[in-house]
């Protein structure tokens, strides 16, 4: 794939994903349910993490710049990807319009990140000093986590009684989506696999547009 | 099980929704009927609907209250986000 190509798709879903951004702080600003404005910062850090590696590929040409930029991006999706899980974990609570939980998604978002940080010292790669792309791996597994929680919660939460399944399906194709891209990153990590990384970024393009396409498909059935 | 206390924004929600079907089945309904209906005490409802009129949600064509569009697009733009928060896996509604 081309750097061109590669640059347009994250800048492309830097925009998707401020679209979501929208879209959440309106639903906050509308509900006022504390937990709700996780998600517009875990969408942030995504928007921000996709920033930061199409800036890194413009750089390409400048090792530091390049790495800086790519340390930025695994940080920033990280604390994304949890922001958003935490945000669904606490969504499950009653007591949901409490400030304190905006601090409880971000203290839990914090330790797990900095879990990845233990886990990279308590089970070492084998190579000496950890590198992004050695990080990055622990980073993806983390996310894959993250992910895998939140399409957890949607499948516990779906209850074809009350007619909304179809509703779920968009964001459980998202959210699966998402994970599969990360599933593909990983796979092309460790064998360089072409077909994982086009895979990678079509399936976060579509995951990201369907996500969208779920607010337009909703209040259609008022209407 | 444990009740979820409503938010201001889910009770005028609640209370503009109920005299706007109210509206279109009766046409002139009794205050109490819908105070009653959206699970309020009357001295809330009326609290309720003094600061929906002073909005500009709900007007008073003489002895009639209507509800405007602006209550309109309000009650549509809430079932659209809650729909949305529904599909999304994020409300205990569902």
């Amino acid at each position: 794939m081309s750097t061109e190509i590669l640059v347009v798709s994250e800048f492309v879903s830097v925009a998707l994903a401020l679209i979501l951004v929208y879209f959440f702080l309106k639903a906050h600003r509308l509900m006022r349910f504390v937990h709700l404005l996780g998600l517009p910062i875990g969408f942030s850090f995504l928007a921000s993490s996709y920033f930061f590696l199409g800036l890194s590929l413009l750089y390409k040409s400048n090792v530091a710049i390049s790495d800086s930029l790519l340390w930025f991006r695994l940080i920033t999706q990280g604390f994304g990807f949890a922001f958003i899980a935490f945000s669904y974990f606490f969504s499950s609570k009653t007591e949901r319009t409490t400030r304190y939980f905006l601090g409880l998604i971000t203290f839990a978002s914090v330790i797990s990140i900095l879990l990845v940080f233990v886990a990279l010292i308590v089970a070492p790669p084998f190579l000496e000093t950890p590198s992004v792309n050695v990080l990055d791996e622990y980073f993806r597994i983390a996310n894959l986590l993250f992910l895998g929680y939140v399409i957890y919660h949607l499948i516990r939460h779906s209850k074809p009684s009350n007619g909304t399944i179809s509703g779920f399906v968009w964001a459980l194709s998202a959210f699966s989506l998402l994970w599969l891209a990360q599933y593909s990153l990983l796979i092309w990590g460790i064998d360089g696999s072409q077909t994982a990384f086009i895979l990678a970024h079509v399936a976060r393009l579509v995951s990201l547009t369907l996500l969208i396409l779920v607010y337009y498909k909703s209040g259609r059935a008022q209407e | 099980m444990k009740v979820q206390k409503r938010s201001k924004l889910q009770i005028y929600f609640g209370v503009l929704k109920i005299l706007r079907e109210e509206l279109k089945q009766n046409g002139h309904p009794s205050l109490t009927r819908v105070a009653h209906v959206a699970n309020l005490p009357y001295d809330r409802f009326r609290d309720c609907l003094d600061y929906l009129i002073q909005v500009g949600m709900v007007s008073r064509g003489g002895e009639k209250l209507i509800v405007t569009d602006k209550g309109c697009e309000f009650i549509q733009e809430f079932e659209r986000i809650n729909d949305f928060l529904r599909r999304m896996g994020l409300s205990s509604e569902i």
